[in-house]
């Protein structure tokens, strides 16, 4: 059990800047998921909570004492890599037994032979056995045990990087993108089991991804890491439905949220497209604004003057349960998406004439530096349009 | 003409190319060693197994072989340690890793007989550097306390350092006890900047996460880390290394050649030299045949062995 904090922590290298100034407090037993585009800074925040980087300044503290000059083997984390990194060379059994027998058995104790005479021995060797069982027994990889990493399948590998990991019931997790070498069905299925995984240990998850989706669905928090900054710290729905910098508007959701810029008038009121929202900026912003509206917050809507906007459907993306429609509308870069049903989807065909309302209350506003901007009588969260 | 026949047709070419080329002399050489042909007779006799008896029966022979096997135990384990170590120090280098390797492997893309001439001269008894620096520390007080073991107490006259001073330094490559060693030392100082290289390529394709990992599980020294991921991960490296730096060490010649030619006293006899010996020089065809046999059976043997038995161990995916 352990919680982490992190101190300012920067890190640099050469004259690149990755990290700048990174507070951050995980509690004990927390799911805390970093995520964010790749090169964003969040690998080598992981690997500075594991101490196999340096940070630049700043401290690292588990459960309250600084960590700094502590190796990683002493912090007692244990990670999972993307790539798993296994010891090709080990059974499987071995690779389980390597972290306990480094952590619990002394230089002589682990010589071959030799080591069979020293005090203890055989009892060090039966509790690493028993670990090595119960880690098996919990993953369901006993028939794995005497194969090499060779011989098995992505998924089998991720199983036993997982249990390395356990094997020395280690105080937090460190999860380097450890689902993504694997194919998209198994992806989906493993979220579930680490998430159940999490729950039984009731130990602290890290876990770093670039897929929105697995942060959104296993975090108990997830932190939005762009440029080596934190953008938003939050639970995975108040990240997605207020995100508060359009960054994270953009990359939490899929399909994206829709983007567009709107116009101020005289009197403070904004207006897109020709659609005008009936709220005006609390704070007497002005300037260019840009609007963020989600898939499902679009709908299509009869030809409303002051309410609706049009455009052309260029393309449909059949997913079964739900069609995203692609819609191609005068003056915005990019085509407007918007979730739809089967049967309202077969309702159009491409090239036709669609006119799109949006839920009232739903529209996100953003100033032109792209923070989220509060409308006027409404508390965040309830920004009626 | 179907279809199979005409394939056959296409590779007709570089299958004849490849017997007359690569398996045709292996035979000419099979059948040349059970006779008795010399360059320029017009015929031959059949002498069944009589060179290989000789090989077996003249102290010569027995010399050669022990060596050429003494040569290969010398050269192959001190060349491979030496570049797996220069290749790890190369590599842990944040600059000038550049400058080493191209340091290092000078002797490899220098012409062997050249720098056996060099070697000759600086080995020289009389106005070799060697042995003129050795006589001269003999004079340097502490440098000859410290070289003769006089600092921690032994008699400095018995020790090897002092017997020289004493006596004179050894003839080197003119010395039946000293000589094999010498050749062999040139030929670890030749080889290792190979290995080198070949250990660099090997070390650059371990995953840097294995590193991570052992990190986290806990080997803390590098002696650990060396143990769990950098020794297991060279496995194919490692046999290729050993196999071509063993066939490379038995084909030894042009250190023999230019230094010693196979003396003194056969002590430097080495197979090649003295396939190039009987064969050429003194125009014995047949026993050179035989020699060129046993040997290829040797390194056959070699890269056999490591093909089936080593090779199955160290790749593991």
């Amino acid at each position: 059990m352990a919680s982490i904090r992190l101190e300012s922590i920067t890190k640099a290298f050469g004259r690149t800047q990755v990290l700048n100034g990174i507070d951050l407090d995980i509690a004990d037993g927390e799911f805390l998921t970093l995520v964010g585009p790749s090169g964003c800074g969040k690998s080598t925040l992981l690997r500075i909570i594991a101490g196999l980087e340096k940070q630049s300044g700043g401290d690292v503290n588990i459960d309250g004492k600084t960590v700094n000059d502590i190796r990683p083997s002493r912090r007692d984390l244990a990670m999972v890599f993307q790539s798993y990194a296994l010891y090709p060379h080990l059974t499987v059994r071995q690779n389980l037994a390597t972290p306990l027998q480094l952590r619990d058995m002394t230089f002589t104790e682990r010589l071959p032979i030799i080591g069979r005479l020293a005090p203890g021995y055989s009892g060090k060797r039966a509790a690493i056995r028993d670990a090595v069982k119960n880690v098996s027994d919990t993953l369901q990889i006993e028939h794995l045990l005497d194969r090499k990493p060779g011989q098995l399948s992505g998924g089998q590998r991720q199983r036993i990087a997982l249990g390395r990991a356990m094997v020395r019931d280690p105080a937090g997790f460190l999860m380097d993108e450890p689902l993504s070498n694997l194919d998209a069905a198994l992806r989906v299925h493993m979220r579930a089991e680490l998430s159940a995984l999490h729950r039984s240990l009731g130990t602290t998850f890290v876990y770093v991804t670039h897929d929105q989706a697995e942060a959104l669905t296993m975090s108990d928090r997830m932190a939005v890491m762009m440029d080596g900054e934190i953008l938003q710290l939050g639970e995975p729905d108040e990240v997605y439905q207020q995100p508060m910098d359009i960054r994270v508007a953009r990359f939490v959701g899929s399909p994206q949220i829709n983007i567009v810029t709107g116009d101020m008038d005289d009197d403070g009121r904004i207006a897109f497209l020709g659609v005008k929202l009936a709220r005006r900026p609390s704070d007497g912003t002005t300037g260019r604004i840009s609007i963020g509206l989600r898939p499902e917050h679009l709908y299509l809507h009869p030809h409303t003057p002051g309410k609706t906007f049009c455009g052309e459907l260029v393309y449909k993306e059949n997913l079964g349960s739900e069609v995203f429609l692609y819609i191609k509308v005068a003056d915005t870069e990019d085509n407007i998406i918007i979730r739809v049903n089967p049967t309202e989807a077969q309702s159009i065909a491409l090239g036709d004439e669609t006119h799109i309302a949006h839920e009232p209350g739903k529209a996100l506003i953003f100033n032109d530096q792209g923070r989220r901007i509060t409308l006027a009588g409404s508390p965040l969260g309830e920004d009626a349009a | 003409m179907n279809l199979s026949r005409s394939s056959m047709w296409f590779v007709a070419p570089a299958v004849f190319l490849m017997f007359i080329l690569l398996i045709a002399p292996v035979f000419v050489a099979a059948i040349l060693s059970f006779t008795d042909y010399s360059l320029g007779n017009p015929d031959f006799n059949w002498v069944g197994f009589k060179n290989y008896a000789a090989m077996a029966k003249y102290s010569a022979y027995k010399k050669m072989f022990s060596a050429s096997l003494l040569y290969v135990i010398i050269v192959v384990p001190v060349s491979v340690l030496l570049g797996l170590g220069a290749a790890m120090l190369i590599s842990s280098l944040r600059f000038g890793g550049e400058a080493y390797k191209a340091i290092f492997f000078l002797p490899v893309m220098a012409t062997l007989l050249a720098m056996a001439i060099v070697w000759e001269f600086t080995l020289d008894p009389i106005v070799g550097v060697v042995n003129a620096y050795l006589t001269r520390g003999c004079d340097v007080g502490w440098w000859y306390q410290f070289i003769s073991g006089a600092w921690y107490g032994a008699d400095p006259t018995t020790s090897w350092y002092g017997n020289g001073c004493n006596e004179g330094f050894p003839l080197w490559i003119g010395d039946k006890d000293y000589a094999l060693f010498t050749i062999a030392f040139i030929g670890v100082w030749q080889a290792f900047g190979f290995n080198m290289v070949l250990y660099l390529a090997g070390l650059t394709s371990i995953p840097r996460e294995l590193y991570a990992a052992a990190a986290m599980d806990g080997a803390d020294s590098a002696w650990e880390r060396f143990k769990l991921v950098t020794w297991p991960m060279l496995g194919p490296t490692h046999v290729f290394v050993i196999t071509i730096t063993s066939i490379r060490s038995f084909q030894v010649f042009d250190t023999v050649e230019a230094l010693t030619r196979g003396g003194p006293s056969k002590s430097t006899y080495m197979m090649v030299y003295a396939m190039y010996e009987k064969g050429i020089q003194q125009n014995l065809v047949g026993i050179g045949a035989a020699i060129t046999v046993v040997f290829l059976v040797f390194v056959l043997a070699l890269t056999l062995t490591q093909v089936y038995f080593v090779n199955r161990k160290v790749h593991y995916s």
